[in-house]
């Protein structure tokens, strides 16, 4: 005879999300921020993965994602690196006086650019949010992560993709 | 002969990014930060050769955008090249099937644009030689 109740939670367990470190790993996500910075900062500019604290003062920019995977995909810097890193990425480009809006805007084409390559290894189809820009990134469980600590001209950044997983977590708890 | 191309980021970063490399081809630019703007360039009778298209912006989207230029008879010479981080299979067929000649993924270099503007017959000749 067939437990209709055991059933249901099987397939309700079953129906779960796969969590994203079965879906990507610390590797991929490493490389596709190295391809980033390669074409974007510039020729020479490595990552390198060494974790290290990042400073008191940083600034995140991140894009969503939302499809048969949703989350979120975060660069997280200090200040002064993320001045850095919109020099380098602007180049010649780049104005005398670096503003705001300039680290902004760049900070988030990097988080757009990571982002969308990230996606592409996800399962979809699914849809990109526009960047967005702040001192942290939305909240999330670090479990729910994959999460890479990088050395960028020796300062400390963080790549992390963080899986937004409501429904998981209501459907456990039953 | 100058060619001319509309840069379409919402990224200013990005806009001078991409105008700096066709600039270095001999390109002349402008730019917009969506596609409604790109659209009042080219109402404004500023019709370039090549137009390279973000897909996700605000106000209107580069998808959106290559439909609507397409939509104008007056506008097909335009070549249309989406430079863009969406690099879902399903999103470059759509973006291809809607009109748009060419497709580059972000993170791309100099090196990559070249090549898709040499394909198109679009690199002015003393930078193909």
């Amino acid at each position: 005879m067939t437990d209709v109740s055991d059933a249901g939670l099987r397939r309700r367990v079953t129906d779960l999300p796969p969590a994203v470190a079965e879906l990507i790993d610390e590797a991929t996500v490493q490389e596709i921020a190295e391809q980033a910075w390669l074409a974007l900062v510039g020729e020479d500019e490595v990552l390198v993965p060494l974790p290290a604290p990042l400073p008191a003062e940083t600034l995140s920019s991140w894009v969503e994602i939302v499809g048969p995977w949703t989350g979120w995909v975060a660069l997280t810097c200090g200040r002064d690196t993320a001045l850095d890193l919109t020099r380098a990425l602007l180049g010649e480009h780049a104005p005398e006086e670096v503003e705001q809006e300039d680290v902004h805007d760049a900070l988030g084409e990097l988080a757009n650019v990571v982002g969308g390559n990230v996606k592409a290894v996800l399962p979809g189809p699914s849809v990109l949010g526009l960047p967005e820009v702040g001192t942290t990134p939305p909240s999330g469980r670090e479990a729910d992560s994959v999460r890479v600590a990088l050395l960028w001209r020796g300062s400390p950044l963080t790549v992390r993709v963080q899986s937004v997983l409501a429904e998981r977590e209501n459907e456990v708890s039953l | 002969m100058t060619v001319r191309a509309l840069v379409i980021d919402d990224s200013r970063a990005m806009r001078r990014i991409v105008s700096g490399t066709l600039e270095g081809f001999g390109y002349e630019t402008r730019q917009a930060g969506h596609g409604q703007e790109a659209l009042d360039v080219l109402h404004g009778g500023w019709v370039p050769e090549l137009c390279t298209i973000d897909w996700n912006m605000p106000v209107m989207d580069g998808l959106q955008f290559v439909n609507a230029v397409r939509a104008n008879p007056a506008w097909r010479p335009v070549t249309l090249m989406m430079v863009t981080s969406e690099s879902e299979h399903g999103q470059i067929v759509r973006a291809l099937a809607a009109g748009a000649h060419e497709y580059v993924i972000k993170p791309f270099t100099a090196d990559a644009i070249r090549d898709k503007l040499a394909l198109l017959g679009l690199l002015p000749q003393e930078v193909s030689l």
